[in-house]
């Protein structure tokens, strides 16, 4: 299994998108792009990527969050392993008042913060696919 | 003017209420009347007034009390007493515990129409102003966050192209060229971090973060503020002396947001204080309040720059010469501070040290 993996990148910065992307395909991986939501989920229709990077604030609001809830309720696209590259951490508190923002808040993988160190982004890119390899062959033995 | 406004006058002399509720016919008002405070206190809850009328002289609880309770009860309520011993004494007595106006018995219809008026007129005012002042709140929350995340975005974005250019200048940049990146990096880096500190501390929902207070020693917040200052006094072998009484209560509120209080104003004490000197923190209970004391023997700060420390992005001359600081630590305790019922204050004297006292409404337990 060593081909390259393929990532898409959902992020409406395209100047943010061009600097996790070389760092990406600095490391081997071949990238997608979309940016917004929409054109974000035809690419995933499309095509079969290994992992989604999706950054939360875009548009009008949260609309990450109404993604990545929308791919957990997908059955096509429910094990896809998704990070999420946000500059909002815990202040998505002013959107959703009162509550904690924890990885489990949101229907996805992991979180990194904007801006993130070349290695910590590959380090976390790294295991989620690990981690999603080691799913499906647990499922197909 | 609004419409349907409420109208409760308690007077133990029926004929007083018959006549007002008389002079007030045709008019859009909804009036109701008790002949005791016992019963006009229940109306205050149930028949939710806006303005009340009240007897200062009657039988069973008297008008001062139905005054006093009323207030507990909701504060926006506007109150008029009525007295049929026009003593200016008993008068600025009712107007000392709250209330608006008073109205000397006899009046004529006239009298009383006007006085109706302006009460309500009051109560208008006081409701308006509380909207303002929610809406105020609000604007000033969503401002931060939306203003923040719009200098985040352009930062975040910069710096992370910063990142990849390091990696793909380090084979062939020169040493100085190195030094130049990652001087721009770490500005960059402490550009997002003031950012993010007031954004946390100034959008925060203080009505959602209500929602969850729940009883919490000070102490251990003291305790865990002490801590995470600790390798910065340590840095300057800085001892922080801890005076706790055991026994002196507890508060109501989010612990988190309290720590990160103390934190900033022990941080504080700790940045603005020369090596190898000491800085204190001691709390006590004094009678309902718990008092929280955090003194240096640092810089200090000049009288010219003391009003302006709590506003947020202010920094006294004092601070020049000691280690960097973004200038919010201070608004962010004293917006958490507030939003407990406490307070924050401060003695300086340049040159000589600070001494920062925080005060919260302690509860039994
Ligand atoms: N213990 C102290 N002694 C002397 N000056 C102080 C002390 N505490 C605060 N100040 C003054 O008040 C100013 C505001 O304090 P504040 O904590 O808000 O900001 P800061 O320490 O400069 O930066 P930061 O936001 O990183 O905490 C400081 O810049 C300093 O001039
Ligand atoms: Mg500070």
């Amino acid at each position: 299994m060593s081909e390259r993996k393929r990532l898409l990148i959902v992020d409406d910065d395209p100047d943010f998108v061009e600097g996790i992307r070389a760092i990406l395909e600095g490391a081997d991986y071949e990238t997608d792009v979309a940016y917004n939501p929409k054109d974000g989920f035809q690419a995933l229709k499309r095509r079969a990527y290994d992992l989604l990077l999706l950054d939360i604030m875009m548009g009008r609001g949260a609309e990450g969050i109404m993604m990545a809830r929308k791919i957990r309720k997908d059955p096509e696209l429910k094990e896809l392993p998704v990070l999420i590259i946000t500059g909002i951490r815990e202040q998505i508190a002013f959107l959703f008042p009162g509550k904690g923002v924890h990885p489990g808040y949101v229907p996805v993988d992991e979180f990194v913060e904007k801006p993130v160190e070349p290695e910590h982004l590959l380090e976390r890119v790294r295991s989620l696919l690990d981690a999603a390899a080691t799913r499906k062959g647990k499922a197909s033995r | 003017m609004e419409n349907g406004q409420k109208i409760l006058i308690i007077d133990d002399e029926e004929v007083v209420l018959d006549s007002c509720t008389e002079i007030l016919q045709g008019s859009d008002y909804e009036i109701t009347t008790a002949t005791d405070g016992g019963r006009g206190l229940k109306l205050v809850q149930e028949f939710r007034p806006d303005l009340v009328f009240v007897d200062l002289k009657m039988p069973g609880i008297s008008g001062f009390e139905v005054l006093e309770k009323i207030r507990e009860h909701d504060s926006t309520v506007v109150t008029i007493v009525i007295t049929g011993y026009a003593t200016v004494s008993s008068a600025v007595e009712a107007m000392k515990k709250g209330a608006y106006d008073f109205l000397p018995k006899p009046f004529t219809p006239d009298e009383f129409r006007l006085i109706t008026r302006r009460g309500l007129e009051k109560r208008t005012l006081v409701l308006e102003t509380m909207a303002l002042r929610r809406e105020r709140e609000l604007l000033r929350e969503n401002f931060a966050a939306i203003v923040s995340h719009e200098l985040k975005g352009p930062l975040s974005a910069v710096q992370q192209n910063m990142f990849v250019l390091e990696q793909e200048l380090a084979g062939t940049a020169s040493e100085d060229q190195k030094r130049r990146l990652d001087r721009m990096k770490t500005r960059i880096k402490d550009l997002l971090q003031l950012v993010d500190r007031w954004l946390r501390g100034m959008s925060v929902d203080i009505e959602a973060m209500k929602e969850n207070y729940q009883p919490l020693a000070v102490s251990s917040a003291i305790e865990k503020a002490v801590e995470s200052v600790l390798p910065q006094a340590v840095r300057k072998d800085i001892e922080i002396v801890t005076s706790v009484e055991e026994s002196a209560g507890q508060v109501m509120g989010d612990e988190g947001a309290l720590t990160e209080a103390l934190v900033n104003v022990l941080g504080n004490a700790v940045k603005y204080s020369p090596t190898e000197s000491k800085v204190s923190i001691a709390w006590e209970r004094k009678d309902n309040q718990v008092v929280i004391s955090v003194s240096d023997t640092g810089v200090g700060i000049s009288e010219e720059d003391l009003p302006f420390i709590f506003n947020g992005l202010y920094r006294a001359k004092s601070a020049e010469g000691a280690e960097s600081g973004l200038g919010v630590g201070l608004a962010i305790s004293r917006r958490i501070i507030e939003a407990h019922d406490g307070s924050i204050s401060v003695q300086s004297k340049l040159g000589e040290g600070s001494t920062f006292v925080i005060t919260l409404p302690a509860i039994e337990g």
